[in-house]
């Protein structure tokens, strides 16, 4: 058995449904000559695992030993290489590396803002009247709304609003500037910053809700508890006992999710990539999945699942640092 | 400008010129680097000989374009380890190239085989300066026949390794700017996945040119190419001025771009008729589709015309076979095929199908199947929902099951699938119909199975006629057999769609790859009038 990605083939070798090539008729003997020289020069040609299956009856298991491309994979990646990628050639860390210059920046600032806009309307709404309340109840309602929104459709949205020559034509389409001879220092800067306000805000109204509102539930539980009561009763405002005393408890349950938001930072949001034309490593990960670009698969989960595991040891480092019960001493 | 495109070939036909390239005019192959079309002289019954003389051209330095440039791309081509597995095996057909040592820029091109496409193909190569790659001219001493018969178990010559070793540590593919190539634009900026943009070299041979042909002419001082994976994203820019060309616009947006009257104000539209085509096609190893009758009742359940009118929005063209009504070569005798419930019902009769409680019985057989096509292509869902929808109402049940591309193309290839829908692409320079009809490419391109001694000999003659009187018969032949067989149902032709700016002109808007011709665009004080 062997790896068989057709897109690639399909791309090296043409299309089989295109009759544009057609000065030699072509034979299959031809083709597949070519086909074994692709494989040879990409290493498909050995097994894909240790063992395979016979995939007709009566079933039979083989054994090939280490002469596998999972082991010659796993033997490349423990010296740092993670392959070349099928389609272009290039090696995967150099590609990785490249989408993650736009990824990076992109979900950091986007995660950022989300956070501290959470804190900031979660406090707001946590010290409005449980019943009734102005902008508080209105703000509740639009993200409660928004958290039905699916990313795709608000991100749209937003470009159909904003970069609309027929409604709001005030920002680019486009989620990169695209200017030749390069921008330099401040104009560069403010290019940069027009061109992101549009993928930012779909990523963070996209996460808003599910920070807030949580968030806020949980200011709510803490103001009722008798120590806040205790510190009204000490004389300090509403926003000091929210602020300093509700809040660090409060914060307790949103470790989970904003550690749950980090992957994101590496994985991208292959949505906003895709929409905002983003070269960033969503777009890079959805195009070799639909590619079979497996060396660029295989290195981007890994990437993904290193990051998840970052995150896990990140929240049960906040954990402990935030809840004195959690130390050994207590 | 706004190109999609993961081939580039778009881009390094600006930077590389081959000997011919596309005339987007006349839509045929017109000579680039070549002075004119090559002679054709055939040789015995197996051997073809094609006599090209190279223009006055030079490299960025300087220095000429000579033969022994074009022969070192040819064995270039064929070295072991580079990437270009597709074009070594398309190219295999010119064994050698024989050089003329009165005159460095003539040279004979000696393919194996006689086939009249050999002229225009031969030359569709981008040709690559031997000085930076081979200095020493190592490749001289192989012939170019050597190199391809090459055995692969066996070691490349050391010669031949060291220039490979050369050739992927500069890594042209991935830094352009290391190898300049002939024609009048070079890489200025790359961002990967994103945008791309080619300067117009300030001295270029082909400036020096008093009357330069279509296919010579470099007018944009600067080119930019955008790469927009989202149509609304693509369609916005565009209004939005950040792009002043958009090809291959999707029917709907192209339909809501022509209906806004402020939109309308500011682009050119062009529409027409493409090389590809929508097929229906049947596997004939099952034996529910091994007699023709059965396949062309299944075919009058198509609605071709009313298809065309849902999925292009009534752009593109119906067809009686595989060539598009625009070919000269198009047979217009043949009547279009039409949608006819009753005559698939009175050819199923026909074929020894019985209606017995509500099921199509033959013998031992059940008229019961599968369509399979690709699951993000909306067209090829609609066909095949329109043809349950049509076999539902005579009585035969139809399962649909879209499937991801890359597995459908194994289905295809393994024959599993009862019939399917999809696409040919095709070209207006070349007849070639071997690769999906005849019956030794079962198992490769001809996913039907279909071939019989008769249509294998005509498909053959097609392949191998020159003399364009006899082609034309023959062709017309092959549409009729399409019809008569009906191994598959030519369902319709697609439209190409392309908005621009209102006062870019020279844009010769074409069925063609990549659709306009980027090299004579041109600004115009006034706008172009509605076409």
């Amino acid at each position: 058995m062997h790896l068989l990605p057709t897109p690639l083939e399909e791309l090296t070798l043409g299309e089989s449904s295109d009759l544009s090539h057609v000065g030699s008729p072509r034979r299959l003997a031809d083709r597949q000559a070519a086909q074994r020289a692709l494989y040879h020069r990409l290493g498909l040609e050995e097994p894909v695992f240790y063992v395979s299956r016979s995939a007709h009856a009566p079933i039979r298991w083989y054994w090939h030993g280490t002469h596998n491309q999972y082991h010659r994979w796993v033997q490349q990646l423990l010296r740092g290489n993670l392959g070349y990628s099928y389609r272009t050639g290039q090696p995967v860390l150099a590609l990785l590396q490249s989408a993650l210059l736009y990824t990076l920046p992109l979900m950091a600032i986007a995660i950022g803002l989300a956070t501290s806009l959470a804190i900031w309307l979660a406090l707001g709404f946590a010290l409005a009247p449980a019943e009734g309340g102005g902008w508080q109840a209105l703000g509740r309602t639009l993200l409660m709304s928004l958290q039905a929104v699916p990313l795709f459709a608000l991100a749209l949205a937003l470009l159909l609003l904003f970069a609309n020559p027929d409604l709001l034509n005030i920002l680019p389409a486009d989620g990169m500037g695209t200017a030749y001879p390069p921008l330099g220092g401040l104009a560069w800067l403010a290019a940069y910053g027009a061109h992101l306000v549009l993928p930012l805000l779909s990523l963070v109204l996209a996460v808003l809700p599910g920070l807030v509102l949580p968030l806020e539930n949980a200011l709510r539980h803490e103001l009722a508890t008798p120590y806040s009561s205790t510190a009204r009763a000490k004389g300090l405002t509403a926003w000091q006992v929210a602020y300093q005393h509700a809040l660090p408890n409060a914060l307790l349950p949103l470790f989970t999710t904003f550690t749950g938001l980090l992957p994101a930072l590496v994985a991208g949001a292959v949505v906003v990539e895709v929409l905002f034309a983003l070269p960033g490593t969503g777009r890079l990960l959805a195009e070799a999945a639909a590619a079979h670009d497996y060396p660029v698969v295989l290195a981007g989960v890994l990437l993904t699942a290193g990051a998840r595991l970052l995150a896990l040891l990140v929240a049960d480092v906040l954990y402990y640092r935030a809840d004195p019960r959690l130390r050994p001493s207590s | 400008m706004a190109q999609v495109n993961s081939r580039a070939v778009d881009v390094i036909n600006l930077m590389h010129y081959s000997l011919l390239q596309t005339d987007f005019a006349t839509g045929t192959m017109a000579p680039t680097l070549a002075a004119a079309l090559p002679s054709v002289q055939f040789v015995g019954d197996s051997l073809t000989h094609l006599d090209y003389h190279l223009r006055d051209a030079t490299w960025d330095n300087g220095r000429p374009v000579l033969a022994t440039d074009v022969a070192f791309t040819l064995k270039l081509m064929h070295c072991p380890e580079l990437p270009n597995e597709g074009e070594r095996t398309h190219f295999s057909f010119i064994r050698e190239l024989l050089l003329d040592p009165a005159d460095p820029r003539h040279f004979t091109l000696v393919c194996r085989g006689q086939a009249p496409e050999y002229r225009l193909d031969s030359g569709d190569f981008p040709i690559l300066p031997e000085n930076p790659l081979d200095p020493t001219h190592s490749l001289r001493q192989f012939s170019l026949a050597t190199l391809q018969d090459w055995p692969r178990s066996t070691a490349p010559a050391p010669a031949v390794a060291a220039l490979v070793q050369r050739y992927q540590q500069a890594d042209p593919g991935h830094h352009p700017e290391r190898l300049a190539g002939c024609g009048p634009y070079q890489l200025a900026a790359w961002e990967g996945n994103h945008s791309l943009t080619l300067q117009r070299k300030k001295k270029w041979w082909g400036d020096r040119l008093p009357t330069a042909p279509l296919v010579l002419q470099a007018r944009p001082k600067q080119l930019q190419f955008l790469i927009l994976p989202d149509d609304a994203a693509a369609t916005l820019a565009l209004r939005r001025h950040e792009l002043d060309l958009y090809p291959q616009v999707s029917a709907r947006d192209f339909q809501r771009l022509q209906a806004s009257a402020t939109a309308h104000r500011e682009l050119a539209f062009y529409s027409g008729p493409s090389y590809d085509i929508v097929i229906a096609g049947f596997n004939t190893r099952r034996p529910a589709f091994q007699d023709k009758l059965t396949r062309q009742a299944l075919s009058c359940l198509f609605d071709a015309k009313s298809l065309l009118a849902g999925t292009q929005l009534g752009q593109g063209s119906r067809t009686v076979g595989l060539l598009p009504p625009t070919s000269p070569f198009y047979n217009d005798s043949l009547p279009l095929p039409a949608y006819a419930p009753a005559r698939a019902v009175a050819l199923l009769r026909q074929a020894g199908w019985q209606q017995i409680g509500g099921t199509w019985k033959r013998a031992a057989q059940q008229l019961a199947f599968s369509v399979r096509y690709r699951a993000d292509e909306t067209t090829f869902e609609t066909v095949a929902l329109q043809f349950r929808a049509a076999a539902a109402a005579v009585g035969i049940p139809v399962a649909l099951r879209p499937t991801e591309a890359s597995t459908l193309t194994e289905a295809l290839r393994q024959g599993d699938f009862d019939v399917c829908v999809r696409k040919l692409k095709g070209n207006p320079f070349a007849f070639n119909f071997l690769p999906i009809l005849h019956s030794q490419s079962v198992g490769e391109g001809n996913f039907t199975g279909f071939g019989t001694p008769a249509s294998d000999r005509l498909l053959e003659a097609i392949a191998a006629v020159g003399q364009p009187g006899r082609k034309r018969l023959l062709l017309k032949q092959f549409q009729m057999m399409l019809q008569k067989e009906a191994p598959l149902a030519p369902l319709f032709v697609l439209p190409y769609r392309l908005a621009a700016d209102r006062h870019l002109v020279q844009v010769y808007p074409s069925g063609l790859r990549p659709g306009y011709s980027a090299a004579t665009l041109t600004w115009a004080a006034t706008p172009s009038p509605d076409h």
